[in-house]
Protein backbone atom coordinates (compact mmCIF):
# COMPACT_ATOMS: atom_id res chain seq x y z
CA UNK A 1 0.00 0.00 0.00
CA UNK A 2 2.66 2.47 1.02
CA UNK A 3 4.70 1.39 -1.95
CA UNK A 4 1.96 2.05 -4.47
CA UNK A 5 1.19 5.41 -2.88
CA UNK A 6 4.84 6.29 -3.29
CA UNK A 7 4.80 5.17 -6.92
CA UNK A 8 1.85 7.40 -7.76
CA UNK A 9 3.47 10.26 -5.87
CA UNK A 10 6.65 9.94 -7.94
CA UNK A 11 4.66 9.60 -11.13
CA UNK A 12 2.43 12.56 -10.39
CA UNK A 13 4.53 15.41 -11.83
CA UNK A 14 4.86 13.63 -15.17
CA UNK A 15 1.28 12.36 -15.13
CA UNK A 16 -0.29 15.73 -14.36
CA UNK A 17 1.48 17.32 -17.32
CA UNK A 18 0.71 14.36 -19.58
CA UNK A 19 -2.97 14.42 -18.61
CA UNK A 20 -3.26 18.18 -19.07
CA UNK A 21 -1.31 18.45 -22.32
CA UNK A 22 -1.64 15.03 -23.96
CA UNK A 23 -4.78 13.28 -22.79
CA UNK A 24 -7.24 16.14 -22.26
CA UNK A 25 -6.41 17.97 -25.50
CA UNK A 26 -6.99 14.70 -27.35
CA UNK A 27 -10.42 14.38 -25.77
CA UNK A 28 -11.08 18.04 -26.40
CA UNK A 29 -10.10 17.74 -30.05
CA UNK A 30 -12.66 14.99 -30.54
CA UNK A 31 -15.25 16.92 -28.52
CA UNK A 32 -14.77 20.17 -30.44
CA UNK A 33 -15.00 18.36 -33.76
CA UNK A 34 -18.69 17.69 -33.00
CA UNK A 35 -19.41 21.24 -31.86
CA UNK A 36 -20.37 24.31 -33.84
CA UNK A 37 -17.37 26.47 -34.51
CA UNK A 38 -17.76 29.48 -32.25
CA UNK A 39 -16.22 28.95 -28.81
CA UNK A 40 -18.56 31.05 -26.67
CA UNK A 41 -21.86 29.73 -27.85
CA UNK A 42 -21.09 26.27 -29.12
CA UNK A 43 -23.47 23.36 -29.26
CA UNK A 44 -23.51 19.81 -30.54
CA UNK A 45 -23.96 19.61 -34.30
CA UNK A 46 -23.16 15.98 -35.00
CA UNK A 47 -21.12 15.20 -38.07
CA UNK A 48 -21.65 18.55 -39.75
CA UNK A 49 -18.01 19.64 -39.34
CA UNK A 50 -16.82 16.37 -40.80
CA UNK A 51 -19.13 16.77 -43.80
CA UNK A 52 -17.95 20.35 -44.34
CA UNK A 53 -14.31 19.31 -44.20
CA UNK A 54 -14.69 16.17 -46.30
CA UNK A 55 -16.49 18.08 -49.06
CA UNK A 56 -14.10 21.03 -48.95
CA UNK A 57 -12.00 21.08 -52.12
CA UNK A 58 -9.19 22.77 -50.21
CA UNK A 59 -9.08 19.81 -47.83
CA UNK A 60 -8.88 17.46 -50.82
CA UNK A 61 -5.99 19.56 -52.09
CA UNK A 62 -4.32 19.37 -48.66
CA UNK A 63 -4.63 15.57 -48.44
CA UNK A 64 -3.53 15.17 -52.07
CA UNK A 65 -0.46 17.38 -51.52
CA UNK A 66 0.45 15.57 -48.31
CA UNK A 67 0.15 12.17 -50.00
CA UNK A 68 2.19 13.20 -53.05
CA UNK A 69 4.79 14.75 -50.78
CA UNK A 70 5.12 11.52 -48.80
CA UNK A 71 5.16 9.36 -51.95
CA UNK A 72 7.95 11.46 -53.46
CA UNK A 73 10.10 12.44 -50.49
CA UNK A 74 10.17 9.14 -48.60
CA UNK A 75 11.46 6.79 -51.35
CA UNK A 76 13.74 9.31 -53.07
CA UNK A 77 15.21 10.53 -49.79
CA UNK A 78 15.74 6.98 -48.62
CA UNK A 79 17.44 5.81 -51.83
CA UNK A 80 19.84 8.77 -51.87
CA UNK A 81 20.59 8.24 -48.17
CA UNK A 82 21.18 4.54 -48.74
CA UNK A 83 23.68 5.23 -51.52
CA UNK A 84 25.50 7.83 -49.40
CA UNK A 85 25.56 5.56 -46.33
CA UNK A 86 26.82 2.58 -48.35
CA UNK A 87 29.66 4.64 -49.85
CA UNK A 88 30.53 6.24 -46.50
CA UNK A 89 30.66 2.84 -44.86
CA UNK A 90 33.56 1.95 -47.17
CA UNK A 91 35.42 5.10 -46.16
CA UNK A 92 37.53 4.00 -43.26
CA UNK A 93 39.30 7.26 -42.58
CA UNK A 94 36.85 10.13 -42.93
CA UNK A 95 33.63 8.25 -42.27
CA UNK A 96 32.86 10.11 -39.04
CA UNK A 97 33.76 13.50 -40.54
CA UNK A 98 31.27 13.00 -43.35
CA UNK A 99 28.68 11.64 -40.93
CA UNK A 100 28.96 14.84 -38.89
CA UNK A 101 28.64 16.96 -42.06
CA UNK A 102 25.63 15.13 -43.45
CA UNK A 103 23.83 15.16 -40.12
CA UNK A 104 24.24 18.89 -39.51
CA UNK A 105 21.07 20.07 -41.31
CA UNK A 106 19.01 17.86 -38.99
CA UNK A 107 19.70 19.94 -35.88
CA UNK A 108 19.14 23.31 -37.58
CA UNK A 109 15.62 24.67 -37.28
CA UNK A 110 13.26 24.22 -40.23
CA UNK A 111 12.60 27.96 -40.19
CA UNK A 112 16.28 28.74 -40.77
CA UNK A 113 16.67 26.10 -43.48
CA UNK A 114 13.47 27.30 -45.14
CA UNK A 115 14.67 30.92 -45.16
CA UNK A 116 17.87 29.89 -46.92
CA UNK A 117 15.95 27.85 -49.49
CA UNK A 118 13.59 30.76 -50.13
CA UNK A 119 16.63 32.65 -51.37
CA UNK A 120 18.25 29.72 -53.20
CA UNK A 121 15.00 29.01 -55.08
CA UNK A 122 14.24 32.61 -56.00
CA UNK A 123 13.32 33.00 -59.65
CA UNK A 124 15.57 35.96 -60.46
CA UNK A 125 18.62 35.73 -58.24
CA UNK A 126 18.45 32.29 -56.68
CA UNK A 127 21.54 30.17 -57.17
CA UNK A 128 19.53 27.11 -58.21
CA UNK A 129 17.99 28.83 -61.21
CA UNK A 130 21.41 30.24 -62.03
CA UNK A 131 22.88 26.73 -62.14
CA UNK A 132 19.94 25.46 -64.21
CA UNK A 133 20.76 28.30 -66.62
CA UNK A 134 24.16 26.71 -67.34
CA UNK A 135 22.23 23.80 -68.83
CA UNK A 136 19.99 26.16 -70.80
CA UNK A 137 16.99 25.51 -68.59
CA UNK A 138 14.66 28.49 -68.32
CA UNK A 139 14.33 29.92 -64.78
CA UNK A 140 11.71 27.99 -62.81
CA UNK A 141 9.36 30.05 -60.69
CA UNK A 142 9.63 27.80 -57.64
CA UNK A 143 7.94 30.17 -55.23
CA UNK A 144 5.13 31.93 -57.10
CA UNK A 145 3.80 29.32 -59.49
CA UNK A 146 0.92 27.22 -58.13
CA UNK A 147 1.82 24.39 -60.49
CA UNK A 148 5.35 24.11 -59.08
CA UNK A 149 4.76 24.94 -55.39
CA UNK A 150 4.43 21.29 -54.38
CA UNK A 151 7.64 20.36 -56.23
CA UNK A 152 9.43 23.11 -54.31
CA UNK A 153 8.34 21.64 -50.98
CA UNK A 154 9.35 18.16 -52.17
CA UNK A 155 12.88 19.29 -53.11
CA UNK A 156 13.28 20.91 -49.72
CA UNK A 157 11.83 17.81 -48.01
CA UNK A 158 14.27 15.43 -49.71
CA UNK A 159 17.22 17.65 -48.86
CA UNK A 160 16.12 17.88 -45.21
CA UNK A 161 15.45 14.16 -44.80
CA UNK A 162 18.95 12.93 -45.71
CA UNK A 163 20.80 13.56 -42.42
CA UNK A 164 18.61 11.43 -40.17
CA UNK A 165 18.38 8.58 -42.68
CA UNK A 166 22.13 8.46 -43.30
CA UNK A 167 22.98 8.34 -39.60
CA UNK A 168 20.48 5.55 -38.87
CA UNK A 169 21.54 3.54 -41.95
CA UNK A 170 25.23 3.90 -41.08
CA UNK A 171 24.58 2.57 -37.59
CA UNK A 172 22.73 -0.35 -39.20
CA UNK A 173 25.63 -1.03 -41.56
CA UNK A 174 28.10 -1.03 -38.68
CA UNK A 175 26.10 -3.76 -36.95
CA UNK A 176 25.99 -6.07 -39.94
CA UNK A 177 27.46 -9.53 -39.73
CA UNK A 178 30.82 -9.26 -41.47
CA UNK A 179 31.11 -13.03 -41.81
CA UNK A 180 28.97 -13.00 -44.94
CA UNK A 181 31.29 -10.55 -46.70
CA UNK A 182 34.34 -12.70 -46.21
CA UNK A 183 32.45 -15.60 -47.74
CA UNK A 184 31.19 -13.41 -50.57
CA UNK A 185 34.61 -12.12 -51.53
CA UNK A 186 35.93 -15.69 -51.46
CA UNK A 187 33.16 -16.58 -53.90
CA UNK A 188 34.17 -13.62 -56.06
CA UNK A 189 31.08 -11.47 -55.69
CA UNK A 190 31.68 -7.84 -56.67
CA UNK A 191 30.78 -4.82 -54.56
CA UNK A 192 27.45 -4.29 -56.23
CA UNK A 193 26.40 -7.95 -55.87
CA UNK A 194 27.49 -7.92 -52.23
CA UNK A 195 25.37 -4.86 -51.56
CA UNK A 196 22.32 -6.24 -53.35
CA UNK A 197 22.47 -9.79 -51.98
CA UNK A 198 23.93 -9.37 -48.49
CA UNK A 199 23.70 -5.79 -47.25
CA UNK A 200 20.21 -4.90 -48.41
CA UNK A 201 18.38 -7.95 -46.99
CA UNK A 202 20.06 -7.45 -43.63
CA UNK A 203 19.13 -3.78 -43.58
CA UNK A 204 15.46 -4.50 -44.29
CA UNK A 205 14.21 -3.98 -40.68
CA UNK A 206 15.98 -0.62 -40.46
CA UNK A 207 14.70 0.43 -43.87
CA UNK A 208 11.16 -0.45 -42.82
CA UNK A 209 11.62 1.56 -39.64
CA UNK A 210 12.86 4.56 -41.64
CA UNK A 211 9.96 4.23 -44.08
CA UNK A 212 7.50 4.48 -41.19
CA UNK A 213 9.20 7.39 -39.45
CA UNK A 214 9.62 9.30 -42.70
CA UNK A 215 6.02 8.70 -43.74
CA UNK A 216 4.62 9.86 -40.41
CA UNK A 217 6.88 12.92 -40.51
CA UNK A 218 5.66 13.64 -44.03
CA UNK A 219 2.04 13.54 -42.87
CA UNK A 220 2.93 16.19 -40.31
CA UNK A 221 4.68 18.77 -42.46
CA UNK A 222 3.66 22.33 -41.84
CA UNK A 223 6.63 24.51 -40.87
CA UNK A 224 8.34 23.69 -44.18
CA UNK A 225 5.43 25.15 -46.14
CA UNK A 226 5.00 28.12 -43.83
CA UNK A 227 8.64 29.22 -44.10
CA UNK A 228 9.36 28.45 -47.75
CA UNK A 229 6.38 30.57 -48.82
CA UNK A 230 6.97 33.13 -46.06
CA UNK A 231 3.78 32.71 -44.06
CA UNK A 232 1.53 31.42 -46.81
CA UNK A 233 0.77 28.01 -48.29
CA UNK A 234 1.97 29.08 -51.73
CA UNK A 235 -0.02 31.17 -54.19
CA UNK A 236 -3.73 30.46 -53.68
CA UNK A 237 -3.06 27.72 -51.11
CA UNK A 238 -1.45 25.59 -53.84
CA UNK A 239 1.03 23.99 -51.42
CA UNK A 240 -1.43 23.49 -48.55
CA UNK A 241 -0.86 20.37 -46.43
CA UNK A 242 -3.05 18.58 -43.90
CA UNK A 243 -1.56 20.25 -40.84
CA UNK A 244 -1.50 23.61 -42.61
CA UNK A 245 -5.23 23.16 -43.29
CA UNK A 246 -5.89 22.52 -39.58
CA UNK A 247 -3.77 25.55 -38.64
CA UNK A 248 -5.58 27.73 -41.16
CA UNK A 249 -9.06 26.66 -39.99
CA UNK A 250 -8.19 26.90 -36.35
CA UNK A 251 -5.90 29.88 -36.01
CA UNK A 252 -6.52 32.05 -39.06
CA UNK A 253 -10.26 31.80 -39.70
CA UNK A 254 -11.18 30.60 -36.18
CA UNK A 255 -13.40 27.73 -37.28
CA UNK A 256 -12.38 25.50 -34.39
CA UNK A 257 -14.89 22.72 -35.04
CA UNK A 258 -13.85 22.24 -38.64
CA UNK A 259 -10.16 22.46 -37.76
CA UNK A 260 -10.54 19.80 -35.12
CA UNK A 261 -12.60 17.57 -37.41
CA UNK A 262 -9.71 17.76 -39.89
CA UNK A 263 -7.29 16.94 -37.06
CA UNK A 264 -9.30 13.85 -36.12
CA UNK A 265 -9.35 12.72 -39.77
CA UNK A 266 -5.57 13.21 -40.06
CA UNK A 267 -5.02 11.28 -36.83
CA UNK A 268 -7.18 8.42 -38.11
CA UNK A 269 -5.23 8.30 -41.38
CA UNK A 270 -1.91 8.16 -39.50
CA UNK A 271 -3.31 5.48 -37.17
CA UNK A 272 -4.51 3.29 -40.05
CA UNK A 273 -1.17 3.74 -41.75
CA UNK A 274 0.74 2.75 -38.60
CA UNK A 275 -1.39 -0.37 -38.11
CA UNK A 276 -0.92 -1.52 -41.71
CA UNK A 277 2.79 -0.86 -41.48
CA UNK A 278 3.01 -2.86 -38.23
CA UNK A 279 1.29 -5.82 -39.87
CA UNK A 280 3.76 -5.71 -42.75
CA UNK A 281 6.72 -5.45 -40.37
CA UNK A 282 5.45 -8.42 -38.36
CA UNK A 283 5.24 -10.48 -41.54
CA UNK A 284 8.75 -9.45 -42.55
CA UNK A 285 10.34 -10.34 -39.24
CA UNK A 286 8.50 -13.65 -38.96
CA UNK A 287 10.09 -14.87 -42.17
CA UNK B 1 39.70 -1.28 -63.60
CA UNK B 2 35.98 -1.58 -63.10
CA UNK B 3 36.30 -1.12 -59.36
CA UNK B 4 38.38 2.01 -59.97
CA UNK B 5 35.57 3.52 -62.02
CA UNK B 6 33.18 2.65 -59.21
CA UNK B 7 35.42 4.27 -56.63
CA UNK B 8 35.80 7.46 -58.65
CA UNK B 9 32.05 7.69 -59.26
CA UNK B 10 31.49 7.18 -55.54
CA UNK B 11 33.94 9.95 -54.64
CA UNK B 12 32.35 12.35 -57.12
CA UNK B 13 28.90 11.56 -55.77
CA UNK B 14 29.93 12.08 -52.14
CA UNK B 15 31.69 15.34 -53.00
CA UNK B 16 28.61 16.56 -54.83
CA UNK B 17 26.29 15.61 -51.96
CA UNK B 18 28.60 17.22 -49.41
CA UNK B 19 28.47 20.41 -51.47
CA UNK B 20 24.68 20.25 -51.66
CA UNK B 21 24.50 19.73 -47.90
CA UNK B 22 26.91 22.46 -46.88
CA UNK B 23 26.51 25.04 -49.62
CA UNK B 24 23.21 26.53 -48.33
CA UNK B 25 24.81 27.34 -44.96
CA UNK B 26 28.03 28.71 -46.44
CA UNK B 27 26.02 30.82 -48.87
CA UNK B 28 23.83 32.05 -46.01
CA UNK B 29 26.92 33.26 -44.15
CA UNK B 30 28.35 34.89 -47.30
CA UNK B 31 25.13 36.70 -48.19
CA UNK B 32 25.00 38.13 -44.67
CA UNK B 33 28.05 40.23 -45.60
CA UNK B 34 26.67 41.35 -48.96
CA UNK B 35 24.81 44.44 -50.07
CA UNK B 36 21.60 44.00 -52.02
CA UNK B 37 23.42 44.99 -55.23
CA UNK B 38 26.06 42.33 -54.68
CA UNK B 39 23.39 39.71 -54.13
CA UNK B 40 21.42 40.45 -57.29
CA UNK B 41 24.59 40.48 -59.36
CA UNK B 42 24.78 36.79 -58.33
CA UNK B 43 28.18 37.05 -56.69
CA UNK B 44 29.07 34.03 -54.63
CA UNK B 45 31.61 35.59 -52.33
CA UNK B 46 31.16 39.03 -50.69
CA UNK B 47 33.69 41.72 -51.49
CA UNK B 48 34.44 42.28 -47.84
CA UNK B 49 33.34 41.24 -44.39
CA UNK B 50 31.22 44.26 -43.65
CA UNK B 51 29.19 43.99 -40.46
CA UNK B 52 26.63 46.65 -41.32
CA UNK B 53 23.89 44.06 -42.03
CA UNK B 54 24.38 42.69 -38.52
CA UNK B 55 24.06 46.15 -37.01
CA UNK B 56 20.90 46.77 -38.98
CA UNK B 57 19.27 43.44 -38.09
CA UNK B 58 20.07 43.79 -34.40
CA UNK B 59 18.74 47.35 -34.51
CA UNK B 60 15.47 46.30 -36.18
CA UNK B 61 14.63 43.20 -34.18
CA UNK B 62 15.80 42.15 -30.73
CA UNK B 63 17.46 38.88 -31.68
CA UNK B 64 19.54 39.10 -28.51
CA UNK B 65 16.31 39.01 -26.56
CA UNK B 66 15.00 36.09 -28.67
CA UNK B 67 18.27 34.29 -28.04
CA UNK B 68 18.00 34.75 -24.27
CA UNK B 69 14.32 33.72 -24.34
CA UNK B 70 15.27 30.58 -26.24
CA UNK B 71 18.14 29.67 -23.93
CA UNK B 72 15.88 30.24 -20.92
CA UNK B 73 12.88 28.24 -22.12
CA UNK B 74 14.91 25.42 -23.69
CA UNK B 75 17.02 25.03 -20.53
CA UNK B 76 14.09 25.14 -18.13
CA UNK B 77 11.94 22.73 -20.11
CA UNK B 78 14.91 20.36 -20.43
CA UNK B 79 15.58 20.44 -16.68
CA UNK B 80 11.90 19.95 -15.88
CA UNK B 81 11.63 17.10 -18.38
CA UNK B 82 14.65 15.43 -16.78
CA UNK B 83 13.11 15.65 -13.30
CA UNK B 84 9.66 14.37 -14.27
CA UNK B 85 11.13 11.68 -16.51
CA UNK B 86 13.62 10.36 -13.94
CA UNK B 87 10.99 10.21 -11.17
CA UNK B 88 8.44 8.51 -13.41
CA UNK B 89 11.00 6.06 -14.75
CA UNK B 90 12.09 5.18 -11.23
CA UNK B 91 8.48 4.43 -10.29
CA UNK B 92 7.94 2.33 -13.40
CA UNK B 93 11.14 0.33 -13.21
CA UNK B 94 11.65 -0.17 -9.49
CA UNK B 95 8.18 -0.16 -7.96
CA UNK B 96 5.24 -2.43 -8.48
CA UNK B 97 1.82 -0.92 -8.00
CA UNK B 98 -1.72 -1.75 -9.03
CA UNK B 99 -2.67 -0.16 -12.33
CA UNK B 100 0.88 -0.09 -13.65
CA UNK B 101 0.13 -2.22 -16.69
CA UNK B 102 -2.96 -0.22 -17.66
CA UNK B 103 -1.10 3.04 -17.17
CA UNK B 104 1.74 1.88 -19.42
CA UNK B 105 -0.79 0.84 -22.04
CA UNK B 106 -2.52 4.22 -21.99
CA UNK B 107 0.87 5.90 -22.35
CA UNK B 108 1.77 3.70 -25.34
CA UNK B 109 -1.45 4.79 -27.01
CA UNK B 110 -0.68 8.46 -26.29
CA UNK B 111 2.70 7.95 -27.95
CA UNK B 112 0.90 7.46 -31.25
CA UNK B 113 -0.92 10.80 -31.19
CA UNK B 114 0.92 13.32 -33.35
CA UNK B 115 1.96 16.54 -31.66
CA UNK B 116 0.21 18.61 -34.32
CA UNK B 117 -3.17 17.14 -33.35
CA UNK B 118 -2.74 18.25 -29.72
CA UNK B 119 -1.02 21.58 -30.11
CA UNK B 120 -4.13 23.59 -31.01
CA UNK B 121 -6.17 22.48 -28.01
CA UNK B 122 -3.14 23.09 -25.80
CA UNK B 123 -3.16 26.60 -27.15
CA UNK B 124 -6.80 26.97 -26.06
CA UNK B 125 -5.88 25.70 -22.57
CA UNK B 126 -2.98 28.12 -22.19
CA UNK B 127 -5.11 30.99 -23.51
CA UNK B 128 -7.92 30.20 -21.06
CA UNK B 129 -5.48 30.12 -18.18
CA UNK B 130 -4.31 33.59 -19.18
CA UNK B 131 -0.77 32.36 -19.82
CA UNK B 132 -0.35 33.81 -23.31
CA UNK B 133 2.96 35.68 -23.71
CA UNK B 134 4.45 34.18 -20.54
CA UNK B 135 7.43 31.91 -20.05
CA UNK B 136 5.21 29.54 -18.09
CA UNK B 137 2.95 29.20 -21.11
CA UNK B 138 5.92 28.56 -23.37
CA UNK B 139 7.50 25.95 -21.10
CA UNK B 140 4.66 24.17 -19.31
CA UNK B 141 3.45 21.71 -21.99
CA UNK B 142 6.99 20.50 -22.66
CA UNK B 143 7.92 19.68 -19.05
CA UNK B 144 7.07 15.99 -19.40
CA UNK B 145 7.23 13.64 -22.31
CA UNK B 146 5.78 10.19 -22.81
CA UNK B 147 8.44 9.47 -25.40
CA UNK B 148 11.39 10.13 -23.05
CA UNK B 149 9.76 8.16 -20.22
CA UNK B 150 9.62 5.14 -22.49
CA UNK B 151 13.13 5.70 -23.73
CA UNK B 152 14.60 5.93 -20.22
CA UNK B 153 12.47 2.96 -19.18
CA UNK B 154 13.95 0.74 -21.84
CA UNK B 155 17.38 2.04 -20.90
CA UNK B 156 16.98 1.28 -17.21
CA UNK B 157 15.34 -2.09 -17.62
CA UNK B 158 18.74 -3.46 -18.50
CA UNK B 159 20.02 -2.28 -15.12
CA UNK B 160 19.90 -5.04 -12.56
CA UNK B 161 17.19 -4.92 -9.86
CA UNK B 162 19.61 -6.09 -7.20
CA UNK B 163 21.12 -2.60 -6.97
CA UNK B 164 17.86 -1.28 -5.60
CA UNK B 165 17.41 -4.15 -3.14
CA UNK B 166 20.96 -3.86 -1.90
CA UNK B 167 20.55 -0.12 -1.46
CA UNK B 168 17.37 -0.74 0.56
CA UNK B 169 19.21 -3.18 2.80
CA UNK B 170 21.94 -0.66 3.48
CA UNK B 171 19.15 1.72 4.43
CA UNK B 172 19.36 4.23 1.63
CA UNK B 173 16.27 6.31 1.02
CA UNK B 174 14.71 6.42 -2.45
CA UNK B 175 16.05 9.91 -3.05
CA UNK B 176 19.55 8.78 -2.14
CA UNK B 177 19.14 5.81 -4.42
CA UNK B 178 18.03 8.01 -7.31
CA UNK B 179 20.81 10.56 -6.85
CA UNK B 180 23.66 8.21 -5.97
CA UNK B 181 22.92 5.12 -8.03
CA UNK B 182 20.18 5.55 -10.61
CA UNK B 183 21.37 8.82 -12.14
CA UNK B 184 25.06 7.86 -12.41
CA UNK B 185 24.18 4.48 -13.88
CA UNK B 186 21.80 5.85 -16.47
CA UNK B 187 24.00 8.79 -17.39
CA UNK B 188 24.12 8.03 -21.15
CA UNK B 189 20.33 7.72 -21.26
CA UNK B 190 19.85 10.93 -19.32
CA UNK B 191 22.32 12.73 -21.60
CA UNK B 192 20.31 11.59 -24.57
CA UNK B 193 17.07 12.93 -23.09
CA UNK B 194 18.76 16.21 -22.16
CA UNK B 195 20.37 16.79 -25.56
CA UNK B 196 17.33 15.90 -27.62
CA UNK B 197 14.88 17.81 -25.46
CA UNK B 198 17.16 20.86 -25.54
CA UNK B 199 17.44 20.75 -29.34
CA UNK B 200 13.66 20.29 -29.56
CA UNK B 201 13.11 23.28 -27.32
CA UNK B 202 15.64 25.32 -29.26
CA UNK B 203 14.00 24.66 -32.63
CA UNK B 204 10.35 24.75 -31.55
CA UNK B 205 8.33 26.96 -33.83
CA UNK B 206 4.61 26.24 -33.94
CA UNK B 207 4.13 26.44 -30.18
CA UNK B 208 5.83 29.82 -29.56
CA UNK B 209 4.13 31.18 -32.66
CA UNK B 210 0.70 30.28 -31.26
CA UNK B 211 1.43 31.34 -27.70
CA UNK B 212 3.17 34.68 -28.24
CA UNK B 213 2.06 37.81 -30.02
CA UNK B 214 4.21 40.16 -27.96
CA UNK B 215 7.47 40.50 -29.88
CA UNK B 216 9.43 40.56 -26.60
CA UNK B 217 8.39 36.98 -25.87
CA UNK B 218 9.46 35.51 -29.21
CA UNK B 219 11.94 32.68 -29.51
CA UNK B 220 14.58 32.47 -32.24
CA UNK B 221 12.52 30.44 -34.73
CA UNK B 222 9.33 32.46 -34.65
CA UNK B 223 11.39 35.64 -34.28
CA UNK B 224 13.22 34.78 -37.50
CA UNK B 225 9.96 33.91 -39.23
CA UNK B 226 8.37 37.22 -38.20
CA UNK B 227 11.47 39.12 -39.29
CA UNK B 228 11.40 37.42 -42.71
CA UNK B 229 7.82 38.49 -43.21
CA UNK B 230 8.58 42.10 -42.25
CA UNK B 231 11.58 42.38 -44.55
CA UNK B 232 9.89 40.53 -47.44
CA UNK B 233 12.61 40.49 -50.13
CA UNK B 234 15.58 42.01 -48.36
CA UNK B 235 17.59 38.81 -48.57
CA UNK B 236 20.92 40.08 -47.18
CA UNK B 237 19.13 41.14 -43.98
CA UNK B 238 17.20 37.85 -43.82
CA UNK B 239 20.35 35.80 -44.27
CA UNK B 240 22.03 37.86 -41.55
CA UNK B 241 19.16 37.10 -39.20
CA UNK B 242 19.27 33.43 -40.20
CA UNK B 243 23.01 33.32 -39.54
CA UNK B 244 22.50 34.89 -36.12
CA UNK B 245 19.90 32.27 -35.20
CA UNK B 246 21.82 29.25 -36.50
CA UNK B 247 25.35 29.95 -35.27
CA UNK B 248 24.66 29.09 -31.60
CA UNK B 249 23.10 25.71 -32.41
CA UNK B 250 25.88 24.89 -34.93
CA UNK B 251 28.50 25.58 -32.26
CA UNK B 252 26.50 23.46 -29.83
CA UNK B 253 26.38 20.72 -32.45
CA UNK B 254 30.11 20.69 -33.06
CA UNK B 255 30.84 20.53 -29.33
CA UNK B 256 28.46 17.61 -28.70
CA UNK B 257 28.45 16.12 -32.21
CA UNK B 258 29.22 12.53 -31.22
CA UNK B 259 26.81 12.50 -28.29
CA UNK B 260 24.06 14.07 -30.40
CA UNK B 261 24.45 11.57 -33.24
CA UNK B 262 24.52 8.58 -30.91
CA UNK B 263 21.49 9.99 -29.03
CA UNK B 264 19.50 10.21 -32.23
CA UNK B 265 20.59 6.71 -33.26
CA UNK B 266 19.73 5.23 -29.85
CA UNK B 267 16.27 6.74 -29.58
CA UNK B 268 15.66 5.91 -33.22
CA UNK B 269 16.59 2.25 -32.99
CA UNK B 270 14.85 1.70 -29.66
CA UNK B 271 11.51 2.58 -31.20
Amino acid sequence: MRKSLKAWFLLSPALIIIILFNLLPLARTVFLSFQSSSLNNSHFIGLENYITVLTDSRFHQAIYNTAIYALAVVPIGLIISLIIAAILYDFKKFQVVFEVIFFMPYIISTVAKGSIFRLLLNEDYGIINNILGWFNIMPINFLDDPEIALLTIIIFGIWSSLGFNIVILLSGLRNLNSQYYKMASVCGANKFQQFWLITLPQLLPIITFLLTVNCINSFRIYTEVYTIFNGKAGIGYSAITAVYYIYDKFYVVNRYGEGMAAAVILFMLILIFTIIQNLILRKLTRR
Amino acid sequence: MQSKIWAITAYIFITLMTLITLFPFVYMAFVSFMTYEELISLKLIPSGFDLSNYKEVLGQASFVRYFLNTVYTATLSTLATLCTTILATFAFVKLNFPGKKILLMILVCLLMVPYEVLVFCNYLTIAQWGLMNTYTGLILPSTASVFYIFYLNSFLKMMSVTYYERARVVGASDLEFIVKILIPLSKPGICTVALLSFIDGWNSFLWPMLITNDSNMRLLSDGLSAFSMQTDRDFPLQMTATTITTIPIVIFYFIFRNQIISSVVNTGIKN
